[in-house]
Parts: structure tokens; sequence; C-alpha cells
């Protein structure tokens, strides 16, 4: 097998591994093979045929890697690691190979009937479709989180929300199917009239490399750049919240938001920088769900690090985010709680008020 | 040919089943560092988290005649951590402990998979430096520094990293553990093995754990630049501010075709119409910075300059200083395969070699850009073909050859800070003549009597 592999992508790479100290899973194993350099070799053998997709180590690593793209701006050459990450996955996912829990997932976000079950169930935001400013419905969030397009909404009087649109295909290009991927997020396009904005960092960064970045804002940069000053002041126990938030890795290592987000925590509440914040948190997708383990492994310290901080919420800016901050939290019956950023605008507007951060347990010293 | 099964069974009682890998997917990645077009697949891929596990590996190795390649991050770019005979892959990058950091003894003790980043950073939060500064210290390894005698931007005031290593913990590949020099500036018991382990490469020994001087931190850094129609002219800048008593922290140059590309790509607003430019930057009290900088700047207008501009704050210092670090990215964007060289020439010469620089691409139809430290007559030639036109990589190649002729010619040398690795070996012979080829052959051997360590490098 030669030529599996865009060559102008895969020879991006100078080799110089400076990608090493942002990867993720590097830093869980230490072994090149689970780091960004390692895998681009992996990738090259599978190219000149020295591997082949059979190969456990190969296998394993397509499916290791949490697709998180934080090598992508340490890259001094620019390296388009995510979408040889598609490449490969589209080659290692094929037939038996593909997890049965993508699939499954997949196969639901590509019926926009089903989808349209689920608007009438959850009921997320809706709105006549017209104007030059359209709001995207993630498939995901509009069945585990439908308040956030209501909030976003809120923020966004003017926005259309067209109630038949389908699943933009992040899903897909990111599980081994990016030409469908692809084809989705042209669909999506051509349902949602003029600049689409989306409550998801995931979908903001698919959307903007299919539709061009022009057509695609996430949420935090629609507000900054069209100017809208968040209102108000998100309160607890009679003081101005602590709020950390949590980078959502397509947005600020894909689409480089990450300024956006913080400017308008810092409007109303109190942005505490916790360690690690840019880092992924493990959700990654469908990786929380395939790789239940690693998934936690990379999850645990960003949890204490958030707990560490005293705050009293973490913000998202991506409903995988959101879900795995949140069953994290929960799980260790933490005081912190995990709220959407779209959420906590509309809380600081008195439009929509956010689960309490439970009390802080008295410590016995 | 791979280990026998026997090998392996003993690898993995040594370090745990868990530290050692064998199959072909996860040899791959450990079968290249950052040098481009060299590759040589190891047989096993090995951790150790101790010096006694690392000299158990070395006896077995010595016992059977395997090949043992120390590796760090493999950021090197002198092919100087490829297993290209097979033979295991020592990866130290388990070990990284931060033993101690002394702010009364001004020095600190790591394991030598420490990055050179989390040393300063340590250093640092004492409020002391780390001087050594190599461009890759994000991702390089304090024992890889030592190993390659690692340079970077701060080297015409601090020196490299010999100038820092107090001692060392190295293994020998017959198994003894040594330790070497000590805590001390002054200590002058023996022959200095402390400094021949430095640049040794990783042909002697396997540097488990270093301890490294530091100093306190300046109180202010500050940086300059200035444009020059000619490279020339800024050489003739150079010697005069050396000439002048000023040794500033850092005195970087790009040329012509480096500020080209750094400006397409990172868009610093450099001056397109320049020569060269020279950026120079200076630590140390805030009057002592400013008197500092403010006479380089004299001295550059004095010697042509066509525009002077030190920076007003300290973002817009890190704004100058990215446009050296930014070289070798903005450089690669041009092609698929880039070839960042190393050598250095007396300083007074560095213009009149980069003018020979020039030539010699032009000789070989390649387009070579330079960059370096003005200051230590260090400089980075830089050649950006297509990986996939072989006869381009050929010119390229014979290029280099030509260019470290030249350096040589000029009592100069064919590395100044990357190391010889495999990728420079067949050039070295022509800087240190025969007798000292066979004095490094003689000295490997009473290291590594059975020449497992690092064969096909330094001493081969």
């Amino acid at each position: 097998m030669t030529n599996l592999f865009d060559p102008e992508l895969l020879d991006r790479c100078i080799s110089c591994g400076f990608c090493l100290p942002a990867c993720p899973t590097y830093a869980l194993t230490g072994d090149e093979g689970s780091s960004p350099r390692g895998r681009i070799n992996l990738m090259r053998a599978l190219d000149t045929g020295v591997l082949d997709v059979d190969d456990p180590r190969v296998r394993e690593e397509a499916s290791f890697c949490l697709g998180c793209r934080a090598c992508e701006p340490v890259c001094p050459a620019g390296v388009q690691y995510g979408q040889l990450l598609e490449t490969w996955r589209d080659l290692q996912w094929t037939g038996r190979h593909r997890p049965v829990v993508a699939w499954g997932l997949m196969t639901v976000a590509a019926r926009t009937s089903l989808l349209r079950l689920v608007g009438l169930v959850r009921r997320p935001a809706r709105g006549a479709a017209a104007g030059a400013t359209s709001l995207m419905l993630g498939c995901f969030e509009r069945g585990l989180f439908p308040g956030v397009s209501r909030a976003a909404r809120r923020l966004l009087p003017g926005v259309a929300v067209p109630a038949d649109q389908g699943c933009c295909g992040a899903l897909h290009a990111h599980n081994g199917q990016s030409h469908q991927g692809e084809e989705m997020a042209r669909r999506l396009g051509e349902q949602l009239p003029g600049v689409i904005v989306t409550t998801s960092g995931g979908c903001a960064a698919h959307l903007a490399t299919v539709l061009g970045r022009d057509r695609v804002h996430e949420l935090s940069e629609h507000l900054v750049a069209t100017g809208v000053t968040p209102v108000g002041e998100v309160r607890v126990d009679g003081r101005r919240a602590r709020v950390a938030l949590q980078d959502s890795c397509h947005l600020r290592n894909g689409l480089g938001v990450s300024a956006q987000p913080r400017a308008l925590i810092s409007a109303v509440a109190d942005l505490v920088a916790v360690p690690g914040e840019a880092s992924c948190c493990g959700a990654a997708g469908t990786y929380s769900m395939l790789r239940p383990r690693d998934s936690r492994r990379v999850l645990d310290p960003k949890l204490d690090a958030v707990e560490a901080a005293g705050v009293d919420y973490v913000v998202a800016v991506n409903p995988g985010c959101l879900r795995q901050l949140d069953t994290g939290l929960r799980r260790r019956r933490s005081r912190v709680r995990a709220v959407h950023l779209a959420d906590l605008l509309a809380d600081a507007a008195g439009g929509r008020a956010l689960p309490r951060p439970r009390r802080r347990a008295l410590r016995a010293r | 040919m791979g280990l026998g099964q026997d090998v392996i069974v003993e690898l993995e009682a040594i370090v745990g089943s868990d530290h050692v890998r064998t199959a072909k997917g996860d040899l791959e990645p450990y079968a290249r560092d950052a040098t481009p077009l060299f590759r040589g697949v190891p047989d096993a891929v090995v951790w150790p988290r101790t010096a006694d596990e690392v000299a158990a590996v070395l006896r077995l190795a010595t016992r059977r005649g395997i090949p043992v390649v120390p590796r760090g991050a493999g950021s090197n770019l002198s092919a100087g951590t490829l297993a290209d005979r097979g033979g295991i892959v020592l990866v130290l990058t388990r070990m990284t402990s931060i033993l101690e950091v002394d702010a009364d003894e001004l020095l600190a003790r790591v394991e030598a998979g420490v990055t050179t980043a989390a040393l300063a950073e340590a250093a640092a939060a004492k409020g002391l430096l780390y001087a050594p500064d190599p461009g890759s210290r994000t991702v390089s390894t304090v024992g890889g520094n030592v190993a390659t005698c690692a340079g970077g931007l701060r080297g015409l005031k601090y020196g490299v990293t010999r100038n820092y290593v107090l001692g060392a913990t190295a293994v020998l590949p017959t198994g003894e553990i040594i330790r070497t020099g000590g805590r001390l500036w002054k200590d002058v018991a023996g022959y200095d093995l402390t400094r021949l382990l430095t640049g040794s490469e990783g042909t002697l020994g396997v540097l488990t754990e270093l301890t490294v001087a530091l100093l306190p931190m300046p109180a202010t850094t500050n940086t300059g630049v200035a444009y020059f129609p000619s490279l020339a002219d800024a050489g003739r800048a150079v010697t005069a501010v050396i000439a002048d008593g000023i040794v500033p922290a850092t005195l970087e140059f790009l040329d012509a075709k480096c500020i080209g590309a750094v400006e397409d790509y990172a868009h610093l607003g450099l001056r397109r119409d320049a020569g060269a430019l020279l950026l120079f930057g200076d630590d140390g009290g805030a009057d002592a910075v400013e008197r500092s900088l403010t006479r380089i700047g004299e001295l550059c207008t004095r010697h042509r300059a066509m525009e002077v501009t030190l920076a007003e704050d300290v973002a817009r210092s890190e704004a100058l200083l990215a446009a050296r670090r930014c070289s070798l990215p903005a450089l690669s964007r041009l092609g698929t395969l880039t070839i960042l060289e190393d050598a250095t020439v007396p300083r007074p010469r560095l213009a009149e070699m980069v003018g020979r620089i020039d030539e010699i691409a032009e000789r070989y139809d390649v387009s070579i850009a330079t960059f370096g430290h003005a200051g230590d007559g260090n400089l980075h030639p830089t050649c950006v073909v297509d990986r996939h036109d072989e006869a381009a990589a050929d010119r390229a190649h014979k290029a280099f050859g030509d260019i470290f002729a030249t350096a040589i010619d000029m009592e100069g040398t064919i590395t100044g800070e990357h190391g010889v690795g495999a990728a420079k070996l067949p050039y070295l012979q022509a800087r240190l003549g025969a007798d000292q080829m066979a004095l490094l052959r003689r000295i490997k051997a009473a290291f590594d009597p059975a020449g497992i360590l690092n064969p096909g490098k330094l001493g081969s």
C-alpha cells in the first residue's frame, strides 16, 4: 500500500518533536508511539507498506489518540494533524473495525427524522427561519442539553433557528467517515442561512473546515465579533461567582478561539485560571464512550485542578466537554458545577437560573 | 536480525515487561529522530527508571554484543539517537525527577530525562536562571543537552551547556556507575571526565543524573533590532560591538531570505528591503541593559544600519525574539524537506562565510537561507527542497559537504551546537585529523570495550 495519505500533509512533519509535551496521551505513556510525531511515523509506515492497518499498534494508536489537536498550535511546521487523523481513521475504521458505539451514534445523527423526534421530546430553541444569522442545534446537544440552545437564543434574539436541521457530520469525520462528514456539513450549510452560530466548539471547527471560516461562528466568537456585551452578574452565596473555563480543544486548537469565552466570563463573573484548562478533558467526541478508562485518566487530573482552584462553576463551550465534566464532577460529589457558557451568560442576564453549587463540606482539620 | 527471546526475557526482568517493546508497530516510532532522511529501526525499545536498571541493561548488552542507543526526546538534528545497526533504544524519558534546586549553592540536580524547560522553570521558581537556552528546550531533555553540549540564544554572554555542568552520574557500558565532578566550580582532581562526557553523544556512557550550575535571575531583559543593507555591514557592526567591550546576552542575525520567509509566515512587520537584520538583547540591571542596548544601537547606526529600534516593553521584546525563533518554522513551510545545518566560523568571518554559502547554493542550484548566532559565529544554513525531488536532495547534500569544508578552511567547525551523530561523522576527520580520530577511538575503547554504545557515531 502506498500513498494512502495526502503527501502534502504527511511531508509537512519535520519530526522535530515539539508536539511531544503538548500531547495528553504521550503524557500518559511516555511512549513516542502515542505522540503525534510517533503516530505520523506510524502513518508513514502505513503509507510505505512497512506496516499495515491490521498491525495491533497501528490500530491501537488510531483509537488511543484523542484527536484534541493540541499538537497543531505548537507545531513549527504547521502539520494539519487533525486532517491526517481523519484520513487514518478512514483507512482504519472500515467495516468490522469500526467501533460499534461510534457506528450507532453516527447512524442516529445521520437521520434527520430521528433528530426531529429528539427535538419534539427535548424542546431545544425554535425560531422563524429569517435573518442573516442562524443558530445550529447540535445533534447531541439537543438531546442532552436542550436548554443550551434556548439560552443561546435568548442572547441572540434575532437569530433564525430552522427546525429541520441535520447534523454537521463532525462525528462522522472524526470516526472514519470523513466523506460523509463533509457531505453532511455541506447539506447543513444549505439548510442554515447566513452566518452559522454554534454552541459547540467541535461542530464549529468541522463546519469551518468544510464551509469556510467566514460562515461559521462559535457562540463566544460571535458575541464578541458582533459587539454584544454581556449584562448582569452571576452570584453565589451573595458574592460574585468564581468561574473556570475548560477550553474546547477543537475551538482552541482548530480555530484559535480562546480569548473570547474568557472575555465574556470575566464580564459576568470572576474568571479563575486553572492549570491545564487548555488541555483535553478526555471527552473528545466519542472517546469517552469508546475508551472510558483512558478518558478518565485524562479527566482526573483536570478535575483535581478545578476543585483545587475553589471555583463555583466550570464552563464548557462544547456539549461533549460539558457532559464529561458534569459526569466527572457528579461522580466525585464535587461542589463545583459544570455549565455551558450560554447558560452562564443567560443566568447573568437574569434569563435562566444555573444549578447551585453544592455547599462546601466542612472539613475536619 | 532481532534479539533472542532469552534477551527479551532478561530485559523484562530488569525493567518490567511494560517497559520493553519489540513489536514492529512499537519500534517504528523510534526509527527516527529529528534528522531528515535518516532512519534506523531498533530491535527493542526499553524504558529504564533508575541508573541501576540502566547498568543491568548495559551489562547484558556488553555480554551479548547488542548495540544500545541512549535517547532522550529524540529532538537532535544529527541522527545521533538512531539505532542504525539495530539493537536497543534506551529511552530515558521516565527519569524525570528534579532532585534538588539549591539557591544557596546555585545549582540543581536532575535526572537525565527532565526537559530543559522544566529545569528552567524549577530554577525560575526560586529566582534562578538556568542559562543554556536551546531552541528545543520545551521538548529536549537535560541529559540530551549535556550529551550534545547544546547551545542556544544566550551563548555569547553565558556560554553553552558545557559551562554549566558541575557533575554527572553516568553508567558505563560495562555496568559501572560513575559520578564525575560534583557540586563545585573549582575542582581539578583528575582528568575532567565531566567535560569529556559532555558532548560525547551517548558513546562513552549513559548519563542518568546531572548537577548543573544556576545563576541569579537577571532583573530585566530587553531586545532591539537593527536592519542593514547587507550582511557584511551587519558583520562589521558585530565586530564593532565586541571590540567596544560589550558582551550582550543575544546577538542573532537573519539573512535577507530568512527575513522574507519569517515575514511571510509571522507578519511581524520586519523590513523586507533589508539585506540582513541583527537582533540584540541583554539582561541585568535595568540601567545597565539600557546602556548596553543604546550603545549597540549607536554602533549599528555608525556601521550603516538603515534603522535601529529598541523594544519599548516585554511584549515587543518577545515579538522581536519571535522573529529569530520562528526562522525554522517559517523556512520549513517553503518546501517538504528542511535540512537545518550547523556550522561555526570565527566571529569576524561570519559575513564572509554567509557569502560563501550563497555561492555554494548557487553552484548546486539549491536555495539556502542562513540565520544564526552572530555573536558566536555559529550559523544555521537551512536548505528547503521538495522531499520527492531526489536530485535536489542530493545536490543539497553535496552543497553542505562544501559548506563544512569551507567552514574548516576558515578555522571553523562542522558543528557548533547540534552534534556530530551519524549525519556528520563522514566530515569529522576533516575537522580533527587522523591522529585525533585515532585517539577518539582509543578513548571510546577504554569506556566501551565491546563497542556496544551508540555504534556508528563518535569514536567509531
